[in-house]
């Protein structure tokens, strides 16, 4: 018995009849949500510019991805959300699927056998469909029982997240899974889990750290540790790229040396400067008002997807869009905090800044997401 | 038992989310803050640092070595040129493993052994953190272009253009000019903070000779570039420059033509020839044979190069023979015979009866006349102090040093260099001995002994003096007493360069100048045929010389001698029995100057000539002394002595006195 068949929606909130009529909604997009994404494209591209000193061919393929990125997001958006929640299961278990294939035939690339090259298809990371096929399972689950969440639905929820971050993890690709689990947690955490078991979660994920260091954690991670608490420890090592970063934006001052001098970058101090260190570029060139600019323009776009989320009619779409709102933050929090020396490196890449392509076009199909739920969701019910 | 059914309430829902939405919101502001506090600790509380720490990352100041100034002979003949080569250098920090890349550089360019040897010779001496290190001096076109290929194979590696010293007279300049080579760790020590930094791009200093004494003057000043590097160490951009200044140009008395001839000159011998200019002081020839190349000291010499020479005991060719004194002999003998006319020992008139040997009063030992070996107990016979010097009597100086004792020797002889360096920029010269009371108490320990000064009286025992000495002292009885140090350096950028002489050296002054004439003529019939004509009365040097070349234009002033080898025993060597050895053979010497006895002109050229194991002083020096004195007088100065003769002393300002 679908327990959908009982139950009443309640009335969106918001918006819905200023947007009713308009072509934008005609066309299932979002016009805040999209400047925001444009602006940060436009912005993000600008830097990549400049860091990759002025090489036009990256800077038109980046530019290139983000079209592409927009044309998914758009051709998602015309999707009712709810297709999608009729969907989450088969997607989840063809996700697996795909996250198992990967294991007998996937294809290495950067250390990471996370790729699949299909016949007939491009190739592609199934471990990055997973980044909104989890939530999309998770706020199915949890929309489906009732909310805040019992030890029972926590427990199958928890099954449902860690069995791909666990097929992930064998991949050799942490990132991802930590990723996948974030915006799994998130939906978890928004559906109303109870703060005592969130506490006592955080304090046994504090207790276990220290063993997980010590019996599990590799070497390159152990070092990553080590070298936050002291990139001095090994300066032309592990800890030259947080160094030779932290002097980029410390050196970029308030108002930054301007754009495309940045020495630090330019004369190739700074490591992987086109991809999870471009925030070392920008904060060199344009100082710290370009990153509290940057800032801003992220807090922009979060602030118009937590809306969606507070003004969508149902669970599943709340639930939906805040894990997508929230992973985009944890994203973009995770990428600066590392280059600024705030969390250790953890390979990470800045949203819409980093040059990059798979993960691109994941992220606008997280932000095809909330344009169908802000624009779907207030006119009919299911 | 069947599910317990709870309805959803989702206005209760609907709270519950945005109630956690609103927690989120709480949270993303919080981290936000954090990270925008990070973000200022970095940008503004710590800009200064970070900014200082930005431009140490990509602002180098270097270096700019000054181009070191050239020298030149006195007709402007180049003797230190500087040459462009390409060396391959290492810097150690950019290096990752110094073995794999050095085992790798092998396989391209073949180090040897040596070259690794010395390379980690350089790396432990000359350490400024970030410097380039030569590995190799003078890469081939060849291994330049293998090494510039794999280029990023190797970081760290670099091929540097660089300035060095060449010789082009070689081994004719070796000892006068001296080299330069690498700077060491003692002298870099030795530095003051001004000069650790004036050398702070230079890799080369001057070690011997005019390289060494005029350092100052041909380093010049350094200059500096601040240069934005990469990552890489590679060079972006040159920000800032200040000029280095070259250091000066110089030239020397010294005429290459002249050290030619001198070479050519003593032909196979090993050997010594200083020539002076006794009108300037001006060192015009001052040749040490066997030489070396210098060249090979400049880059590096390897250890076997350096082992060939070192280990060469007869030829010795890195043992500078002009500046290293040996017992002068007879030579002295002039010097000698003017003390006794001044201080009254001896008059135009005085003779002795020689018996062939001399005797001190009391004492059996008879001090024999080594000129006579022949004739050993027939002596000169009837000597008067100009036959003394022309036909070499010792007999006549044993009797004239004895009754004119040490002290006034060794006062009047000192007026001529002897024991004393008169040399004003060749101060690595060694000062011989001229013996005195208190120098044989000082150093022996000993009292001194009548004897010392019979053997004083002709050159040997403790008399010590180096070809340097020797033609200064020749200079001086040119000039006719006037003292003209010798000197190298003739001029500085083209500007003619007078040396400020502290203490300056006193003339010669005796009590009649005519004895100037008189020792003159003497010297001159130990060249040319005496004026009594009796019949093989002439002196010494006569039949080597003169007779050789009747047409020689111009009258020469000369004296031989021969010095015993020390510590060979007279007896042994003058035994018919025993084949002596040729480094056992007596040192040859000559000195000379010429014109002499010319009413139209003063003296061009003084000199000394030092034959090791040369055994005749007249018969080997002395042609060596004239073929160089023919070079200058005759092919270099082409004075045209009949126009001369014939013009009188009209057209000469240059007439004596």
């Amino acid at each position: 018995m679908n327990n959908q068949d009982f139950i009443r929606q309640s009335d969106g909130l918001g918006t819905k009849s200023r947007y009713s009529k308009s072509i934008w909604r005609a066309i299932h997009t979002d016009p805040p949500l999209l400047v925001g994404i444009i602006l940060l494209c436009g912005f993000g591209l600008l830097v990549l510019f400049s860091a990759s000193g002025g090489d036009v061919p990256v800077v038109q393929r980046q530019a290139l991805t983000m079209v592409v990125g927009l044309v998914v997001m758009f051709i998602v958006a015309q999707f009712n959300v709810h297709f999608f929640r009729q969907w989450a299961p088969t997607l989840y278990a063809a996700g697996l699927g795909l996250l198992g294939l990967v294991l007998v035939v996937g294809v290495e690339a950067n250390g990471a056998k996370s790729w699949l090259d299909l016949p007939g298809l491009p190739s592609f990371q199934p471990s990055e469909l997973m980044k909104f096929v989890v939530p999309m399972l998770m706020a199915w689950y949890l929309a489906s029982r009732p909310l805040p969440p019992r030890f029972k639905h926590l427990f199958w929820s928890a099954v449902m997240i860690l069995v791909p971050a666990a097929l992930i993890i064998i991949q050799n690709d942490t990132g991802t899974a930590i990723m996948v689990t974030m915006s799994g947690i998130f939906v978890i955490l928004l559906a109303g889990i109870r703060w005592r078991i969130v506490i006592a979660g955080f304090i046994a994920l504090l207790l276990a750290s220290p063993a997980w260091f010590i019996f599990l954690a590799q070497e390159h991670q152990k070092n990553r540790i080590l070298t936050f608490f002291n990139p001095y420890r090994d300066p032309t090592g592990a800890g030259y790229n947080i160094i030779q970063s932290q002097i980029a934006i410390g050196s970029g001052g308030m108002y930054g040396k301007g754009y495309g001098e940045g020495a630090q970058s330019h004369l190739d101090f700074i490591p992987e400067s086109n991809t999870d260190f471009i925030l070392a570029v920008l904060a060199e060139e344009f100082g710290l008002l370009g990153v509290l600019f940057l800032i801003c323009m992220y807090l922009f776009v979060l602030v118009r997807g937590c809306y969606i989320g507070y003004a969508a009619n149902d669970t599943f779409s709340r639930l939906l869009a805040g894990s997508i709102t929230l992973t985009f933050f944890f994203y973009v929090f995770v990428n600066m905090a590392m280059v600024s020396g705030l969390l250790p490196v953890i390979g990470l890449p800045l949203p819409l800044m980093s040059r990059g392509g798979t993960s691109v076009v994941t992220l606008f199909i997280g932000f095809g997401l909330l344009m169908s739920i802000q624009t779907h969701g207030h006119s009919r019910s299911v | 038992m069947a599910e317990k059914w709870q309805l959803k309430d989702h206005e209760a829902e609907r709270e519950l989310f945005s109630r956690r939405l609103v927690v989120a919101a709480v949270f993303v502001v919080l981290l936000f803050t954090a990270l925008v506090i990070k973000l200022v600790n970095l940008q503004v509380s710590q800009y200064e640092y970070f900014s200082a720490r930005s431009d140490g990352n990509r602002l180098h100041s270097q270096y700019v070595p000054p181009a070191r100034g050239l020298i030149f002979d006195n007709r402007g003949q180049l003797l230190a040129d500087n040459q462009p080569i390409f060396n391959l250098t290492i810097v150690r920090e950019q290096v990752v493993d110094l073995d794999e890349t050095l085992d790798y550089l092998d396989t391209l360019i073949d180090l040897s052994e040596d070259e690794r040897e010395q390379f980690n010779n350089r790396l432990r001496r000359n350490r400024v953190p970030f410097t380039s290190v030569p590995l190799r001096y003078v890469l081939s076109e060849t291994d330049k272009s293998k090494i510039a290929v794999n280029n990023f194979k190797l970081p760290g590696v670099a091929i540097e253009p660089q300035f060095v010293r060449q010789y082009p007279l070689k081994d004719l300049t070796a000892h006068s000019v001296g080299y330069v080579s690498e700077i060491n760790r003692t002298e870099l020590d030795s530095f003051d903070d001004e000069e650790r930094e004036n050398y702070g791009g230079t890799n080369h200093i001057g070690k011997t000779g005019i390289e060494r004494t005029y350092e100052d003057l041909l380093h010049g000043t350094v200059g500096y570039e601040i240069v934005e590097k990469n990552n890489r160490g590679q060079v972006m951009r040159r920000l800032d420059r200040t000029d280095p200044i070259a250091g000066k140009n110089i030239s020397l008395y010294l005429d290459s033509a002249l050290q030619i001839a001198a070479e050519e000159a003593l032909g196979d011998f090993r050997g010594a020839v200083v020539a002076i200019d006794p009108n300037t002081g001006g060192i015009l020839a001052m040749v040490s044979k066997p030489g070396f190349d210098p060249n090979l000291f400049v880059t590096g010499i390897s250890n076997k190069n350096y082992s060939v020479l070192v280990t060469d005991e007869v030829n010795t060719p890195l043992f500078d023979r002009t500046t290293n004194p040996y017992p002068p002999g007879s030579t002295i003998k002039p010097f000698l015979g003017l003390g006794g006319l001044h201080h009254g020992l001896v008059d135009y008139e005085f003779t002795i009866e020689d018996p062939g040997y001399f005797r001190l009063p009391g004492v059996r030992y008879r001090w024999g006349d080594y000129t006579l070996r022949t004739a050993i107990g027939g002596g000169h016979g009837h000597t008067n102090l100009q036959k003394a010097i022309y036909q070499s009597c010792d007999t006549f100086f044993y009797d004239l040093g004895n009754r004119m004792g040490i002290d006034t020797m060794h006062g009047f002889m000192s007026q001529f260099g002897f024991g004393e360096n008169f040399a004003i920029d060749v101060n690595y010269a060694r000062t011989g001995v001229l013996p005195s009371r208190e120098w044989k108490r000082a150093t022996r320990g000993e009292p001194w002994y009548p004897g010392d000064t019979i053997n004083s009286s002709i050159g040997q025992g403790y008399m010590w003096a180096t070809p340097l000495q020797l033609a200064t002292a020749a200079s001086i009885m040119a000039n006719k007493g006037k003292v003209i140090q010798p000197r190298m350096l003739k001029s500085i950028d083209g500007e003619p360069y007078e040396p400020e002489i502290l203490d300056p050296v006193s003339d010669v002054v005796v009590n009649d100048p005519d004895y100037w004439r008189y020792i003159e003529e003497s010297m001159s019939m130990v060249v040319h045929r005496a004026y009594n004509d009796v019949f093989r009365e002439y002196g010494t040097a006569y039949e080597a010389i003169a007779m050789e070349d009747r047409e020689m234009p111009y009258r020469m002033a000369g004296k031989s001698g021969s010095a015993q080898v020390v510590g060979i025993s007279q007896e042994i060597l003058q035994s018919d029995d025993i084949q002596v050895s040729d480094p056992n053979k007596d040192h040859a010497l000559f000195i000379s100057y010429a014109p002499a006895e010319n009413p139209n002109i003063k003296p061009q050229i003084a000199i000394a000539v030092f034959v090791e194991n040369g055994e005749h002083g007249s018969s080997v020096a002395g042609p060596i002394a004239k073929a160089v004195t023919d070079a200058y007088l005759l092919d270099i100065l082409q004075i045209d002595f009949a126009a001369l003769d014939s013009a009188g002393g009209e057209l000469f300002a240059l007439v004596d006195e």
